[in-house]
């Protein structure tokens, strides 16, 4: 199973002798290119041509985000997967709205389920998420529901949390610790989604919940969100109760950041949840939580070619 | 699955296996590398350093179920092996 690196200090991204080198003061350090599948870089790091050259024959994409976590672009790779018989399909269910609110509630019955299976683990309230119905004549009506929904979920959320105060989701730049962590999560599972999908034949462009814009891979947004509340809010829940982040792994200036010990610590955990292996009901077979984000690609492609109905994910565990 | 591969061979030949056995695991100290790979990865590797060594030279490949092992480190951990840098 390839690995992503996640890389926490400033350094040169370059190739020597068919292997990938981050350099720095610190020194070298070598980065086994055969076994990675991607690369995130939380600090300024530059790209060497050979390294780009390396990266493209492997196939890894980098991404890069800024110092408050957000998802700044990427490096990928020329596409692997192309279909055109894919996109034109997926760009008819867009087009067609029953077609598309079909997709998005699907989408948005798996955002519910997730929640309540966090929820749930944590013996919380989720009575007034379960009430909520996911109907909708447009695609903003759903939206609508949806950040009702996620409002919910935030108040129940913050009563769980035994430290760190958290009374309303900001962004850009986060203002207080709990929000940085959800910036910075929820950043990176947007690449993870972003980089599965390009797994599939989709195109990561044509999404159905969110509306498709400019400059972003709205689709992977509508996958991401699926999976939000069963790992990056299970892993901030963990993290942040049990003291293993706390108040000295922030730093502040006009929002608040994780400093470089805080994203050692965050990191890993979401990347072991996100390595986490449940057993999976129709393979018989345990699939880890990453892998269950391409799933969702390929039953949305099974989807648009008419072979199987899209059933969102249910979190069960 | 996770292995550690330890070699010992002719000092001609110690900086090719150390170049190749770095594109696919971590390097954990003089020719110690250890890592997750899947099985065609192990088969490649396998089959690269067959190519390579010669006679005298010995390489050891543990293959550690789930990765489940523990490690006490004594004096320096020269390079801890992990996803983050």
């Amino acid at each position: 199973m390839k690995r992503p690196v996640y890389i926490t200090q400033m350094g040169v991204l370059e190739r020597r002798g068919n292997t990938l080198f981050l350099e720095n003061e610190n020194g070298k350090r070598a980065i086994p290119i055969n076994s990675t599948s991607e690369i995130h870089c939380f600090k300024p790091v530059s790209l060497t041509s050979g390294a780009i050259k390396l990266l493209s024959e492997k196939n890894v994409p980098v991404h890069f985000y800024n110092k408050y976590g957000y998802y700044r672009g990427s490096y990928m790779p020329v596409e692997g997967q192309v279909s055109g018989t894919v996109v034109v399909k997926q760009a008819e269910h867009y087009l067609d709205t029953e077609k598309r609110l079909y997709i998005a509630r699907q989408f948005l019955e798996g955002i519910k389920a997730s929640m309540i299976a966090l929820l749930s683990s944590r013996r919380a309230e989720r009575s007034t998420i379960e009430g909520t119905e996911v109907e909708g004549d447009s695609p903003a009506e759903l939206m609508g529901v949806e950040s009702r929904l996620w409002k919910e979920f935030y108040s129940t959320y913050a009563t769980l949390l035994k430290h760190f105060e958290f009374d309303e989701r900001n962004r850009r730049p986060p203002r207080d610790e709990v929000n940085a962590l959800i910036s910075l999560g929820n950043s990176v599972l947007y690449t993870v989604a972003l980089s599965e999908i390009r797994k599939t034949y989709l195109h990561p462009a044509i999404s159905y919940l969110h509306e498709p814009l400019e400059r972003r891979y709205s689709l992977a947004l509508d996958l991401a969100d699926i999976f939000k509340p069963i790992t990056v809010f299970r892993v901030i829940l963990r993290l942040v109760n049990r003291r293993q982040i706390r108040e000295e792994h922030f730093s502040r200036d006009v929002g608040v950041m994780l400093n470089r010990e805080g994203l050692k610590v965050f990191l890993g955990e979401l990347n072991s949840e996100l390595d986490r292996k449940v057993l999976h009901p129709r393979f018989k077979r345990k699939v880890s939580v990453r892998y269950m984000v391409r799933l969702e690609g390929y039953s949305l492609v099974k989807h648009l070619l008419g072979d199987r109905r899209y059933q969102s994910l249910r979190a069960w565990w | 699955m996770y292995v550690i591969v330890v070699y010992d061979v002719d000092v001609k030949r110690v900086a090719r296996v150390h170049r190749f056995l770095r594109t696919h695991l971590h390097w954990r100290q003089n020719s110690v590398f250890e890592g997750e790979v899947s099985r065609a990865q192990l088969y490649e590797i396998k089959r690269t350093l067959e190519d390579i060594v010669e006679n005298g030279d010995s390489v050891l490949i543990y293959e550690l179920p789930d990765g489940r092992f523990n490690l006490h480190v004594i004096g320096v951990d020269k390079s801890p092996a992990g996803e983050i840098i």
